[in-house]
């Protein structure tokens, strides 16, 4: 198997398992803040809604795009251009959203950098604590994952026609 | 009987770093750029100042920053009389404490050791390329610096300082510290170092170099 069949074979594994781990990434909570006695598990989207909630929409759109809508819509475009490798169709356009997509990316480790600060917190006594939470396993994963994946598909292989297995 | 005019130069073909379509080269006029016909990409550029001074200014403030970010913390949170100052590191340890060593290494190589590692490969090789010295390992620090460049997320965990003030803000109170303001110049760096970074300039001075 050449190099570049074992990046795509990478490369869609990789997304795969992106798209299953997304679902626990966002249904379990990735903390719990503790406010004098008050328990509040938070999913991700829980936390943009406590953000929202508070008065504070710009910051509660920029975890919105980052944490929520920058994962989904990468795995997306992501799975789409793995489906058109080795087709002709709209090569330049790819190109672009390939770059694009491995730009973006990385935003979505707001998230995850926000809960290590928060978290740092944790050890406050009892009137206020954070914990983390298996959601924030996930979205880790999903994270790494899809780092990964746009890392070995790499632009070039776009323009590769035909079967890359058999090159 | 006049001289015979000299002959043309032959084209150079270089080869187009996204998709590996031949490109023909041609001198550029400063701050011209030549693009791939077939992608689009942008293959060769001719900088205006032709220079890696900047460059490298950027980048060794950027690592004296990485020192003083690290070092300084980022905020102090205050709750019913418990004062807590944080570093960046603070975090990693809460997150290692309560069991989630994967995240906790993922904040740590993305928030510290890629940065370190991106800025500090990018400085060795400019030191090289505008002191003129062969140094060892200059390919390999060049590889390591293009391999590191997505995983230096300090302007991202600038955007999460912020965050994270907004929601301790809902626990009790949270201020600002100088670390905060290290974070941020640092990310600045670092963002104007990369797009300083002439790759052109660095690739002919390394080949002249070896």
């Amino acid at each position: 198997m050449t190099s570049d069949a074992r990046r795509l074979q990478t490369a869609r594994a990789l997304v795969v398992t992106g798209l299953i781990l997304y679902v626990p990434a966002n249904v379990l909570p990735v903390m719990t803040m503790t406010v004098v006695g008050d328990v509040e598990p938070l999913t991700v989207l829980g936390g943009v809604q406590e953000l929202y909630d508070s008065g504070l929409w710009p910051i509660a759109a920029i975890v919105f795009l980052a944490s929520i809508v920058v994962p989904f819509v990468k795995l997306a475009c992501l799975s789409w251009l793995l489906m058109l490798q080795g087709s002709t169709v709209l090569q330049r356009r790819r190109g672009a959203l390939l770059r694009v997509v491995h730009q973006v990316g990385s935003w979505s480790m707001v998230d995850v950098f926000l809960l290590s600060i928060l978290v740092a917190v944790g050890q406050l006594g009892a009137m206020a604590s954070v914990r983390a939470e298996p959601g924030a396993l996930f979205f880790a994963a999903v994270l790494v994952s899809t780092l990964f994946a746009s890392e070995s598909y790499k632009p070039r292989l776009i323009w590769q026609t035909g079967d890359p297995s058999s090159a | 009987m006049s001289p015979p005019s000299p002959a043309p130069e032959p084209p150079r073909w270089i080869s187009c770093p996204e998709c590996e379509a031949p490109c023909r080269d041609r001198e550029l006029p400063p701050g011209g750029a030549l693009r791939c016909r077939r992608c689009g990409v942008l293959v060769r550029k001719q900088s205006e100042t032709q220079s890696l001074q900047p460059a490298w200014a950027l980048t060794s403030a950027g690592l004296l920053l990485i020192v003083l970010a690290n070092v300084t913390p980022i905020l102090t949170f205050d709750v019913a009389g418990n004062t807590q100052s944080n570093l960046i590191v603070t975090g990693i340890f809460g997150l290692f404490r309560q069991g989630y060593w994967p995240v906790a290494l993922l904040v740590a190589f993305a928030g510290i050791v890629g940065p370190a590692l991106h800025l500090g490969s990018m400085w060795y090789v400019l030191a090289a390329c505008c002191l003129r010295q062969s140094w060892p390992g200059l390919r390999q620090a060049d590889h390591l610096a293009e391999r590191m460049e997505s995983w230096n997320l300090v302007p991202v965990y600038a955007v999460a300082t912020v965050v994270a003030v907004v929601k301790l803000d809902m626990l009790g109170t949270v201020s600002w510290q100088v670390g905060a303001l290290w974070v941020v110049i640092l990310s600045l760096c670092s963002l104007f170092a990369m797009q300083l970074f002439d790759r052109d300039l660095v690739n002919k001075r390394l080949e002249a170099l070896a």
